[in-house]
């Protein structure tokens, strides 16, 4: 360090330093009210961005040898091997039955799980985990009416969709249970 | 107290109650059974510490209910061991009530669970407060049978009749091993674990193979390397002459060429050698990992193993239930109960036992007045024996002393149902016919109670214990008796299953139920009634494409492949027999077998999944399912022979290189639909290599890859000379001018932007361009 550089601060400088130090030390809203907000994972599926509540996340992986498994509904996808369990991988794009824009290279698989159920989502890629205050949600917007209410938390600042994972792992849609009729 | 925990307490609780309950129900019924005094009083003394354990524990998770109930029996316990009498039979009656009570309110989901109707609860007590003992209520004791002290088998050796005593465990004066509690999904998931090594320990030995095929690679190279030895040695040593520039300077040239061939010598010597050393290291690491995988998974197995009693303990009052209910009587005596089975096994295994018992119940056991009449003792003995066999099996034998099987009623029903002609039915000797009870729809009882006597019970007995790698038997005299046996691993069986490819992808049939696997030429296929079938075993069995059975896309094939005739599977059991086309049969392997958790609950046609030694995972087919699924009409379709089908576009041989894989996926549907051969790379580097060793029409390939991206492979296939011409579709995120111009200055013919692609875009883009 030069010593021999910088004039000794001015009163009004030091001033200015002290009100922007009180400024830093003021903990953050989400911290003032930690009861009113969701922990939320945020991902990009196609051109849409998505989150989830991290609580229902295990983990996040690359996706490599998936299996694709016949006579199984559109939304499955296949079947990934994570540490010697067999986990299906689902497209929530299908299950929605959101219409599929152009070509999407997805390379991630969040890996959820609640209410006796495991399975993998598909994900473009992770962008993070935030707080998101809860009144901060606001409705869904027409654009989105195709997911169903249903389905949905509600739309955060910048269209950020957060799904209702409790939802939709409680939904019976989402269990694949077929006999072959005879 | 917090409710997560509170929640955690009671599942724990859940457990431990179950036990004492058990404990206390065994012990009324042991106590039915044993006269001796001192072997009485130590019953009682063990029912009223298991209710004194479940008051506290109770009171623990707030559980007031069972708490006050607990209190009430232990008073009667109590009352009971401070007389040391015989108390009446209605006492056990309200005791088993209130037991029932207990279990069933610990039976109900999350909140309910544990609590008992208030009205319920305070008329037992009523009830229970009457059975505390008052010397007007006992009734004579029972006399004292010499010798029957069966309430410590480490002191009574081992009695050919020790009934169920499992209450007087306790009691049990054997020096007590150490033991943890531990929960079972810990266990498994350690199993789960122990087997995935399993995996690793193949991958190793596939790694082993790959190096030594590349330490193989040196063999060769030494020979051409020996005969063109000589050849160095004469021009290293030719003298030097001739005249003129070209000569001069092939002289100079000489040295340096000799001087690098003395270098690549070096070099690869050099690599010889290490190759060499890293084969011997990899043979070493797969042994020696290879020991340590099998040991850790016998030990992850053993952690499994669970006494036979852990599913028997609640036998002894079903019986007693049954009894009472059809005015029979009967005593369940159980052996073997400490014989240790694989946890998994004893699980499925104990439907079928219910079933087994109910059957001996229901059908075996005559009532005591018939008893009598034959001659027989009034109470009917039904025996439950669990051997250990050699060979990693155990054996479960279920005897009656009852009226045996009526091989008339069988043969009658068998014939009834048409599973059997007149004439067949004549020649049937005893053990074929007994054999028939396995048989769907034979039932020799004319009435049904809820679960026997509508023929359903014993086929899936017998389809249990064959899925579980057993089988069953039966034996019958009739009016002595019958037993039935099962003998099944004691472990989980290795699983067998043949690997194949259908539709291009690998799948697993379980060797066990593969008949045969054979080829077929086009000439040994017959259309009978437009649907194909082959003759085996001179009968006419019918031809389906599995791929269609599998509702997948029908993938166009190769003809030359096809040459040396089609590879099929006939599938089946007993007399149904379907004979299915799949692309290819590769090997049979032992798999470890996985299951497919929810939300795949259950799923059509595929029983399970398995992970290969390449690390890939495998559906594993339901040949049940396939059979149901190729017979439905509609699903056996008459394929038009010809390879390419599709008017106006000729099948075209298409290489995709792509690092995505579900773009990977998509692309290849897309093509495959179109009626083309489509293969597939996963980077650039990988694409040229398939591009130089095989015809391609056109290439399709991603821009952004690893190794070598679509630019770079686009401008490498140009300077090629062999592969210059071929046609490149690029398909990529990149959506500026600078990439489309920079694809084009490549060398690409098309440039389809993913974020505006259509399927349609790229079939015209690949019918434009071969």
């Amino acid at each position: 360090m030069n010593r021999t550089g910088p004039t000794p601060p001015q009163p009004e400088a030091l001033q200015i330093l002290r009100a922007r130090a009180q400024a830093l030390a003021r903990p953050p809203e989400s911290e003032l009210a930690p009861q009113a907000s969701v922990e939320v994972l945020e991902f990009r599926l196609a051109t849409e961005r998505y989150a989830i509540e991290t609580h229902y996340v295990r983990e996040v992986q690359p996706l490599k040898n998936l299996t694709t498994l016949p006579c199984t509904p559109p939304f499955v996808l296949g079947i990934v091997n994570v540490r010697g369990r067999i986990v299906p991988v689902l497209d929530l794009r299908k299950f929605f039955d959101l219409p599929e824009q152009g070509l999407t290279d997805l390379h991630r698989v969040i890996l959820v799980g609640g209410n006796d159920l495991e399975f993998g989502l598909l994900a473009d890629m992770r962008v993070g985990v935030r707080s998101i205050a809860l009144d901060s949600l606001q409705p869904a917007p027409a654009t989105l009416s195709e997911i169903g209410a249903g389905y949905l938390m509600g739309v955060a600042a910048e269209g950020l969709v957060v799904l209702d994972m409790a939802r939709i792992l409680a939904d019976p849609a989402i269990l694949v249970h077929e006999e072959v009729k005879s | 107290m917090d409710d997560e925990f509170l929640r955690q307490l009671r599942a724990t609780f859940k457990v431990e109650a179950d036990e004492h309950l058990q404990s206390i129900s065994n012990g009324l019924m042991a106590l039915d059974r044993t006269s001796a005094p001192r072997a009485r009083s130590e019953i009682v003394e063990a029912m009223f510490r298991a209710a004194h354990s479940l008051k506290g524990a109770a009171k623990a998770v707030d559980l007031t209910a069972i708490e006050m109930l607990c209190q009430s029996i232990e008073s009667v316990f109590a009352s009971w061991r401070r007389q040391n009498s015989t108390p009446p039979p209605m006492a056990r009656d309200t005791l088993h009530r209130t037991l029932d009570a207990i279990g069933s309110s610990l039976a109900a989901p999350a909140e309910a669970c544990g609590m008992v109707a208030p009205a319920l609860a305070s008329s037992l007590r009523q009830s229970l407060s009457q059975l505390e003992f008052s010397p007007s209520l006992a009734s004579t004791p029972a006399p004292s049978a010499p010798g029957a002290v069966h309430a410590s088998p480490a002191l009574s050796g081992d009695p050919p009749t020790k009934p169920v005593v499992v209450a007087v465990r306790e009691s049990d004066r054997s020096a007590p091993k150490e033991t943890v509690r531990v929960a079972v999904a810990k266990l498994e998931s350690q199993l789960l674990e122990a087997e995935e090594m399993l995996a690793a320990k193949l991958a190793a030995a596939q790694q082993e193979a790959e190096l030594r095929k590349l330490a193989g690679r040196f063999a060769v190279w030494r020979k051409a390397w020996l005969a063109a030895e000589p050849d160095a040695q004469v021009l290293r040593h030719a003298p030097e002459g001739g005249a003129g520039d070209a000569s001069r300077h092939a002289h100079s040239a000489l040295p340096r060429l000799l001087d690098f061939f003395d270098v690549s010598l070096d070099t690869l010597k050099w690599l010889e050698d290490k190759t060499g050393a890293l084969v011997r290291a990899a043979e070493q690491d797969r042994h020696a990992f290879g020991k340590l995988a099998d040991d850790l998974l016998e030990h992850a197995k053993k952690l499994l193993l669970l006494p036979f009693a852990t599913i028997s303990a609640s036998f002894p009052k079903l019986v007693r239930d049954l009894c009472r209910d059809q005015g029979k009587e009967a005593d369940l005596t159980i052996r073997g109960e400490d014989v240790e089975i694989d946890k998994r096994i004893l699980e499925e295994m104990k439907d079928p036992l219910v079933h087994l018992l109910r059957n001996s119940v229901d059908h075996g056991i005559e009532l005591p007045a018939e008893r009598t009449r034959l001659g027989k003792p009034s109470r009917a003995a039904i025996t439950l024996v669990v051997s250990r066999l050699d060979g990693n099996k155990v054996q479960l034998s279920l005897s009656d002393d009852g009226a045996g099987i009526d091989l008339a009623k069988v043969k009658e029903s068998a014939l009834r149902r048409g599973l059997l002609s007149p004439g067949e039915a004549g020649q049937l000797d005893d053990s074929a016919a007994q054999a028939l009870i396995f048989l769907s729809d034979v039932s020799t009882s004319p009435t049904v109670s809820r679960l026997s006597g509508r023929g359903l019970g014993l086929p899936i007995v017998r389809e249990k214990a064959e899925k579980l790698g057993g089988e069953v038997s039966v034996e019958s005299s009739a009016g002595t008796g019958t037993t039935f046996r099962m003998l099944l691993p004691a472990t989980r069986a290795a699983f067998r299953g043949i690997v194949v490819v259908v539709a291009g992808r690998l799948m697993v049939v379980p060797t066990a139920q593969v008949e045969r696997a054979i080829r077929v030429k086009p000439v040994d296929i017959q259309t009978i009634e437009g649907h194909e079938t082959i003759s085996y075993q001179g009968r006419a069995v019918p031809l389906v494409q599995m791929a269609d059975v599998l509702e997948l896309p029908p993938v166009e094939r190769d003809p030359a492949v096809h040459a040396g005739g089609a590879s099929v599977l006939i599938l089946g059991t007993g007399d149904v027999h379907i004979a299915f086309t799949v692309d290819a049969v590769l090997d049979e392997l032992e798999v470890l077998v996985k299951p497919l958790r929810k939300p795949l609950s259950r799923v059509r046609n595929i029983a399970a999944a398995t992970v290969l030694g390449s690390g890939q995972v495998a559906p594993i087919l339901n040949v049940s399912d396939l059979l149901m699924s190729a017979s439905r009409p509609g699903s056996v379709k008459v394929r038009a022979p010809a390879v390419a089908s599709r008017p106006g576009i000729a099948t075209r041989s298409i290489l995709i290189a792509e690092d995505s894989i579900t773009s990977r996926m998509l692309l290849k549907a897309i093509l495959e639909s179109a009626g083309h051969i489509v293969k597939t790379a996963v980077d650039g580097l990988d694409a040229f290599s398939q591009l130089r060793t095989e015809h391609f029409d056109l290439l399709v390939s991603d821009v952004e890859m690893p190794r070598l991206n679509g630019f770079d492979l686009t401008a490498r296939i140009r300077s090629d000379p062999k592969l210059s011409d071929l046609p490149v579709v690029l398909v990529t995120a990149l959506d500026t001018r600078e990439d489309r111009e920079r694809g084009v200055d490549a060398g690409a013919n098309a440039y389809i932007v993913k974020s505006g692609f259509e399927q349609g875009n790229l079939l015209e883009a690949v019918q434009r361009l071969v």
